[in-house]
C-alpha cells in the first residue's frame, strides 16, 4: 500500500471529500450522476463483502441474493403498507441481517470450498423463490413504481439529490467498517483469518465472531439493496443473480481483500471501465473474468490489500510456493512474461 | 406420467452422474473443486454443434470434438488455476476457477452470441413404450453410452499404469512422488480427463435438449457438484449413484410439486447434505 505521511493524508482526504461533494456540479450530465450514485451503492456492497472475505477469510457467493432480499423487502413494505423509506430501509436491512444470521448459523461450520457452494445454492434458492412467489413478488414481472424517498417535503427524485443521499450512506458504512476493523471485534476477526486454531486457543469464540461478521455484512448489503430499489424504482429477480455476486467478489479481489480503501477502489474501477471503454461494452464481462484470474494469479492481495491472505501459513507449502515463484520469475525473464 | 418422469430422470441422471465423476476425480486428486466445469460442458456443447452443423452430421465425431475441446480447456484451467497456485490456500484456486467460469461464459457469448441456438436431434424416434412411457432411441443411447463411459473409466483406473498413478497420487501425493510417479503429469492428465468428460456430457445434453446457449453450463455444473456431494464426493461409485438419484428426484419433483421449483429441489438437497451429511451416501468418512 502507498504510504503517505499523516499530514498529507489529511489533505488528500479533504480533497477527495470536496471532490465527491462537488461531483454533481462537475459532471453536469444526469447520466454521469446516475453512474456516480451506482458506484456509491457498489462501494457499500464491496465493502460489506470485504467484511467477511478480508476480515474473516470466508467467501460468499450469495451476496447478490442478500442485495435482492434488501431491495425486495423495502419495495414490498413501501408499496403495500405505504411506509416511508426511512422506516422500510432499516427494516429491510434488519430483515436481510436476520436471514444472513440464520444462513450463517447453519453454514459457517463448513469449510471454505463448501461454504462457497452453500451460499451459492442459497442465492439461487432466493432467486427461484422470487421468480415463483407471484403473490408477494410478482414473479418474473418484477416490481415497478417504487416510491422515491423524501425527507420533510424534500424529494430525492433528482439524481443529484439521490447522489448525496447515497454518498452519505456509503461514507457512513465505510467509516463504520473502518471503526469496526480497529476495534476489539475487528482484531478478533483478523485473528480468525490469520489462524483459526490459534485464535480459538487464545479464547476467541470463532464461530460467534464469524456469524457476527456475516450478519453485519448482510445488514449493509440489505441496506444497499433498499437504496438501489428506491433509486432505480424497478426491480426484478434477474438483477440479483449470480452475476451480481460475482461482480462484487471481483471488486473486492481487485481492490484488495482486508483493506478499507481496497473495495472502494475496486468498485470505482470496475464500474468506470465499462463507461470509459464504451466500444468494449460487449466484452465487459470477459474483462471481469480475466481481471479476477489475473489478480488471483499475479497479485493475490489486490491493488491495496493487506498481504497475507493467500500466503501459505507454514512449512513445506511455503517452500513450494517460494520455489514456484522463483521458477515462474525465471521463466518470465526467459520467455518474456509469465502466463 | 410417473414412469415417463422416471425414464427422463434416469436419462438426465446419467448426465449428472458423468459430471459428478468429473468433480470427484478432481476432488480425489487435489481436494479441490473446479467451478468452471459447467462452462467446459458448455464449450463441449458448442464444439459438438459446430461439427454437426458445419462439418458433418456425425454424432460420434461431435462427441469426439467435445471430448477434445474439454481436454484442452481442462488442461488450461489446471495450468493456471491449480499448478500456478500450488501451495496457496485452496480457496485461491476456487476463486480463480470462478473467474474462469465467467471468462468462458462471456467468451462464448462474445463469439457465438448470447441467443439460444438449435441443435439438430438424433435418434429421436420412439424405441419402445414401457408402461405408457415413451422411451426414445436417444435416451437408450445416452444411458448406454454413459454406462460404457463409466466402465471405460473403471478400466482406466484399475487396469492401466496411468490409472495406478492417479490412484497413488490421490492416496498420498508425496509418497507417490517419492516412488517415482510424475505427480504433475498424472494430475494434469486426470484434470484434463475430467474436463473432457464434462464437455462430452455437454454434447450429449445439447442433443437431448436440442438447444445450446452460453449460459447453459451454470445449472448442470452446480447440479453435477450436488450429485457428487449427494452420493459422496470422495467416491466415484457414490458420484454415479448421486447422479442417478438426483436426476430421478428432480424429475419426480416436476411431477409432484411444480416445474418452476425443479432446480430449487437440487439446491435444497445440496445445502441439506452439506450441513447434515457432508460425506454423502457412500462417501468415506473425511473431514470436509
Amino acid at each position: 500500500m502507498i504510504s503517505i505521511s499523516r499530514k498529507y493524508r489529511l489533505v488528500l482526504q479533504l480533497c477527495v471529500g470536496l471532490l465527491l461533494i462537488a461531483l454533481p456540479y462537475l459532471l453536469g450530465n444526469q447520466y454521469f450522476v446516475r453512474i456516480a450514485t451506482m458506484i456509491g451503492i457498489y462501494v457499500v456492497l464491496a465493502s460489506s463483502l470485504n467484511l467477511i472475505i478480508g476480515f474473516t477469510g470466508m467467501y460468499s457467493l450469495g451476496h447478490g441474493a442478500f442485495y435482492g432480499i434488501g431491495a425486495y423487502a423495502s419495495a414490498i413494505l413501501s408499496l403495500s403498507l405505504h411506509w416511508p423509506f426511512w422506516v422500510t430501509m432499516p427494516l429491510a436491512g434488519l430483515f436481510t441481517a436476520m436471514v444472513g444470521a440464520f444462513l450463517g448459523l447453519a453454514t459457517l461450520r463448513l469449510r471454505q470450498t463448501f461454504l462457497v457452494f452453500g451460499t451459492l445454492a442459497f442465492g439461487e434458492i432466493v432467486r427461484i423463490l422470487i421468480m415463483n412467489w407471484n403473490s408477494l413478488t410478482r414473479g418474473p414481472m418484477g416490481i415497478p413504481g417504487i416510491p422515491v424517498p423524501s425527507l420533510f417535503g424534500f424529494s430525492f427524485k433528482n439524481f443529484s439529490n439521490y447522489y448525496y443521499l447515497v454518498l452519505v450512506f456509503a461514507a457512513l458504512v465505510v467509516f463504520l467498517i473502518a471503526r469496526l476493523y480497529r476495534s476489539r471485534v475487528g482484531r478478533a476477526w483478523v485473528a480468525i483469518r490469520e489462524d483459526e486454531v490459534a485464535a480459538s486457543t487464545m479464547g476467541v469464540p470463532v464461530f460467534g465472531y464469524k456469524v457476527l461478521a456475516f450478519t453485519i455484512s448482510c445488514l449493509f448489503t440489505g441496506l444497499a439493496g433498499a437504496f438501489y430499489g428506491h433509486f432505480v424504482r424497478y426491480i426484478s429477480a434477474d438483477q440479483f443473480g449470480m452475476n451480481e455476486s460475482f461482480l462484487i467478489l471481483t471488486m473486492v479481489a481487485l481492490g484488495g481483500t482486508g483493506s478499507i480503501i481496497g473495495p472502494v477502489i475496486g468498485a470505482v474501477i470496475l464500474m468506470l471501465i465499462p463507461e470509459l471503454f464504451r466500444f468494449l461494452a460487449q466484452y465487459r464481462s470477459v474483462l471481469y473474468g480475466a481481471i479476477l484470474i489475473l489478480v488471483i494469479v499475479v497479485k493475490p492481495e489486490g491493488l491495496a490489500g493487506v498481504k497475507g491472505l493467500f500466503v501459505p501459513p507454514s512449512g513445506t507449502a511455503r517452500f513450494h510456493f517460494r520455489k514456484q515463484k522463483i521458477d515462474s520469475a525465471a521463466e518470465g525473464q526467459a520467455g518474456g512474461g509469465a502466463a | 406420467m410417473f414412469t415417463q418422469q422416471l425414464v427422463n430422470g434416469i436419462t438426465e441422471g446419467s448426465l449428472f452422474a458423468l459430471i459428478a465423476i468429473s468433480f470427484s476425480l478432481v476432488w480425489g486428486l487435489l481436494k479441490l473443486v473446479n467451478f468452471a466445469m459447467g462452462e467446459i460442458y458448455m464449450f463441449g456443447a458448442y464444439a459438438g454443434w459446430i461439427v454437426v452443423s458445419y462439418i458433418t452430421p456425425n454424432l460420434f465425431l461431435a462427441l469426439l470434438a467435445g471430448f477434445a475441446v474439454g481436454w484442452g480447456l481442462g488442461w488450461i484451467v489446471e495450468k493456471v488455476a491449480f499448478k500456478a497456485l500450488r501451495g496457496v490456500p485452496h480457496i485461491a484456486s476456487l476463486v480463480c476457477t470462478i473467474g474462469f467460469s465467467f471468462l468462458f461464459k462471456e467468451i462464448a457469448a462474445a463469439i457465438f452470441g448470447a441467443q439460444t441456438k438449435a441443435m439438430p436431434s438424433f435418434y429421436s424416434s420412439t424405441a419402445l413404450v414401457v408402461a405408457g412411457a415413451n422411451v426414445s432411441w436417444l435416451q437408450i443411447f445416452m444411458v448406454a453410452l454413459a454406462a460404457a463411459m463409466m466402465l471405460l473409466l473403471q478400466l482406466l483406473f484399475y487396469g492401466t499404469k496411468i490409472g495406478l498413478g492417479v490412484r497413488a497420487v490421490a492416496l498420498d501425493y508425496r509418497t507417490a512422488g517419492l516412488m517415482g510417479i510424475k505427480v504433475d503429469r498424472v494430475t494434469s492428465i486426470a484434470f484434463s480427463l475430467s474436463g473432457a468428460l464434462a464437455a462430452f456430457v455437454g454434447v450429449l445434453a445439447a442433443i437431448y435438449y436440442n438447444a445450446i446457449n452460453p449460459y447453459m453450463g451454470f445449472v448442470p455444473g452446480i447440479k453435477g457438484f450436488t450429485a457428487a456431494v449427494f452420493g459422496g464426493i470422495t467416491s466415484i461409485p457414490g458420484a454415479i449413484l448421486g447422479g442417478y438419484l438426483l436426476g430421478i428426484i428432480e424429475n419426480m419433483s416436476v411431477q409432484f410439486v411444480s416445474s418452476g421449483y425443479k432446480d430449487f429441489v437440487s439446491y435444497l438437497l445440496l445445502i441439506v447434505f452439506l450441513l447434515f451429511r457432508p460425506n454423502g451416501i457412500l462417501g468415506k468418512k473425511a473431514k470436509l
